[in-house]
């Protein structure tokens, strides 16, 4: 490295330092009268993001009966596990995702999930003598594993492997495509990753920047109206 | 049944159809535009949604309706494509390309004898049909010119008549004049990419794209959004042919596109000469248009599948394939990546044209002595974004670094901080032709209007791809490594099935015995049928995205069609 890149090196520790007492400050502010503009440049990180009922996010019944849902609730979690400021799959509405897509758009894979679903709780009360959804977490792992590598036996079509993939597909569709589709409940997904939505301009200045794009709120299809008759 | 007359019909009105519809009705020419699927509008394109147009391909056509088959070899049995990379609207790919413009390098036109002068014959793999053009770069200069300025081009020249010019791309062949317009703005991956690439002694420099970086003939600049490749443009700023060409061709009065139209068959006579094209209607009805020239513009598949659907008891192996060369020497880009994480910066790469933001072409063409190296031909190396597009969805299908599994916690905690803080290069190799490489007709898949699909026999998996492939993943490792970069990892490569800009099947040549048309993408067996696009390319013409040649290739035709052809209809030469 030669000496401008240490340079910017140092600026950048400071900045990280200047962040983490704008985190600090933005958590303060929230919770007495409101966020302050430089909290409010911060609203993008998992920190800040509205706490959520489990009740909004499950939301099912355009395909799935309750059985499948809850076996796909505990899947999809598995897949994208919460933690501590970060949404899982069932916070972030994956299975109305979902739902809403075996319903709609993929309704030609209805089926497909109707005998994955139905090979999955086969396999799971052959080899551990319960369903999906019963079984602890560290199992649910060895049960997803299993389907990955192909070892679970008693699948025809679907296979195994093709199952996992689509259902990890649709996944990251629920965490990732914008809201309106039934997922990625109050940017949930986005937030985390840094991902600001379908913004519809960057500057010069955004696309030099070495920080995480703050600049803007995210933008959601049914936001994106209103910033574009404001200007914004 | 109806039947409509005219002066030229033109299937398929994108990258090639749109040029050749705008310039022959502005020469008086009445011409009719078919196209399968609709004519959109830039009000269509907002707002963007990375579901519907990139992960769902609402720009691309439906597999399930028009699939495309393809098999490793003659043996196995072809299976549909998950996926369809090309247009289905008026406008063709150029409505959601990522909008790379390249001129082929001056001796790509002849890589056949270029490759025999510097390496000796035997370095051309003996299973290989590498040929030379039936046309030199001088010949197609003047039609790139005219393509880069009439539909807006940015970049910077980096061989202006001679000169070489830092910043610029200086392997490029002489131009005549600088861009229409200046680069695109950088990113931080750009700028990453830039610096490491120079440390090391190459050519970094912005890629020409066809978006307009300032205002342009009335049309907006870029805003940077980031939604372009898989995307039409919200602003107009990307230079498609549905805000270029096909407002021209409107303007002349002599023109009418017809959407909705999936042609079935061009017709003949028993002269020899094709008499028009027979199509399915939007409600299903089936049309006839006479017309005294036949253009096909669709893309690969469809001009094959058209001849060969087209056949009669005069032409058995289909129109145009007197050569027996129809559905031949199919080729692909294949597009391995490497990726680059940072832990003291963000990258944002979901900023600006998503597509081969940055380029190297140090490793194209025979730009680097391949002495010794087991391969001949290159790759352009990129930096850009997976998939070509920036948004989460398209990141998600990247493969994760070697120990770190697909879902899961750890998926979780990589994904959460990788999304904002990768770059991705790509190394877009230019595969050789092969004769065994080919598109025919599938005998046991159909489409939604009952014709066979288009079947893909390929597999890129052969000796010299392969070791060009390992090459340039060790090139982009080391400049992922000079970026600065901790974290750089190769992705695994696909089966072998063909990668991006499918090009061949209908190969121009100098001699009707062993190509299918001329240069002007005129037809030898009947010379009122032109077939243009990159179906006729004989060689991939570098590691270089194909629509600038396509549409350089289109200008000509029209010039050749108006200033020579109409006076006096028959064979160019």
């Amino acid at each position: 490295m030669n000496k401008p890149d240490d340079k910017k090196h140092d600026d950048k520790k400071h900045d990280e330092t200047r962040r983490a007492f704008l985190i600090g400050a933005a958590l303060g502010a929230a919770a007495s009268t409101g966020l302050a503009p430089e909290a409010h440049a911060q609203s993008h990180d998992a920190a800040m993001a509205p706490a959520h009922t489990m009740a909004a996010s499950d939301a099912h019944g355009a395909f799935l009966n309750d059985e499948d849902a809850a076996t796909m609730t505990a899947f999809t979690e598995r897949l994208w596990p919460a933690a501590p400021g970060k949404p899982g799959a069932t916070e972030a509405g994956v299975l109305n995702y979902i739902d809403l897509a075996l319903a709609g758009a993929y309704a030609d894979q209805q089926d497909f999930y109707r005998r994955g679903l139905a090979q999955l709780d086969a396999y799971c009360r052959s080899a551990h003598g319960k369903p999906f959804a019963q079984l602890g977490a560290a199992q649910q792992d060895e049960v997803i594993r299993a389907l990955e590598q192909g070892k679970a036996t008693g699948f025809t079509w679907p296979t195994a492997p093709a199952f996992f993939n689509t259902v990890r597909t649709h996944t990251m569709e629920g965490l990732f495509a914008d809201p309106i589709y039934g997922g990625n409940k109050n940017f949930a997904g986005w937030r985390q990753i840094g991902f600001p939505g379908a913004q519809p301009l960057f500057s010069d200045a955004d696309m030099q920047s070495r920080e995480a794009f703050t600049r803007a709120p995210i933008v959601g299809l049914q936001s994106r109206g209103d910033l574009l008759v404001k200007g914004g | 049944m109806a039947t409509t007359k005219t002066d030229a019909v033109i299937v398929g009105v994108g990258a090639a159809g749109g040029i050749l519809a705008a310039e022959l009705a502005k020469s008086g020419m009445k011409v009719i535009g078919l196209e399968r699927g609709p004519r959109l509008k830039t009000a269509d394109f907002e707002p963007h949604d990375e579901l519907r147009y990139f992960q769902r391909q609402d720009l691309r056509p439906d597999p399930k309706r028009q699939p495309v088959t393809w098999r490793p070899n003659p043996n196995a049995r072809a299976h549909p494509l998950s996926s369809l990379n090309y247009g289905n609207q008026a406008g063709g790919g150029t409505v959601h390309y990522g909008t790379l413009s390249w001129r082929m390098h001056a001796d790509d036109f002849r890589p056949r004898s270029q490759t025999v002068e510097r390496y000796g014959a035997s370095a051309i793999p003996a299973d290989s049909s590498l040929v030379d053009w039936p046309l030199s770069y001088a010949d197609l200069e003047r039609f790139y010119d005219q393509a880069e300025y009439e539909l807006g081009v940015s970049g910077k020249a980096g061989n202006l008549q001679g000169r070489k010019i830092d910043g610029g791309n200086v392997f490029e062949a002489p131009r005549s004049r600088e861009y229409p317009l200046p680069p695109l703005l950088m990113d931080q991956s750009g700028i990453l990419f830039d610096e490491a690439a120079r440390k090391l002694g190459y050519h970094p420099f912005s890629s020409p794209r066809a978006i307009v970086s300032q205002t342009y003939n009335g049309r907006p600049a870029c805003t940077y959004c980031g939604f372009c490749q898989a995307f039409g443009c919200h602003v107009g700023a990307k230079s498609s042919i549905l805000v270029t060409k096909l407002p021209e061709a409107d303007a002349t009065g002599n023109f009418s596109l017809i959407t909705g139209a999936m042609a079935y068959r061009v017709n003949s006579d028993a002269s020899g000469k094709v008499t028009g094209v027979s199509y399915y209607g939007p409600g299903g009805t089936d049309e006839t248009i006479e017309a005294e020239l036949v253009i096909l513009t669709t893309f690969i598949y469809d001009n094959v599948r058209l001849l060969m659907l087209s056949r009669t008891d005069k032409h058995p192996n289909g129109l145009a394939n007197t050569s027996g060369e129809l559905g031949k020497h199919l080729m692909a880009h294949m597009m391995p990546n490497v990726f680059a994480t940072f832990d003291d910066r963000y990258i944002n790469n979901f900023m600006g044209p998503s597509a081969q933001k940055h380029t190297v072409d140090d490793f194209n063409a025979d730009n680097f002595d391949h002495g010794g190296l087991g391969f001949i031909r290159g790759a352009q190396i990129s930096i850009g974004t997976p998939n070509l597009e920036g948004g989460p969805i398209a990141a998600s299908t990247a493969a994760p670094p070697p120990g770190v599994p697909r879902w899961g916690a750890a998926y979780r905690d990589f994904f959460s901080h990788f999304y904002a803080r990768h770059g991705v290069m790509v190394a877009q190799t230019e595969n050789l032709p092969y004769p065994d490489q080919v598109i025919d007709l599938d005998p046991n898949v159909r489409d939604a209007f009952g014709l066979p699909a288009p079947r893909l026999t390929y597999d890129f998996r052969r000796p010299n791809e392969l070791k060009r492939i390992e090459f340039m993943q060790a090139k982009m490792e080391e400049i992922g490594r000079a970026m600065g970069s901790p974290h750089v990892w190769r992705t695994p490569l696909p089966p072998g099935v063909p990668g991006a800009h499918h090009e061949g099947g209908t190969r121009m040549g100098s001699d009707p015995k062993t190509s299918v048309v001329n240069r002007y993408g005129q037809s030898w067996d009947h010379p009122n049928l032109f077939v243009i696009g990159s179906s006729t390319f004989p060689t991939m013409g570098a590691g270089f995205n194909p629509t600038l040649t396509i549409q350089a290739l289109a200008y000509l035709s029209a010039d050749a069609i108006v200033s020579r052809y109409k006076k006096n209809p028959g064979a160019l030469l």
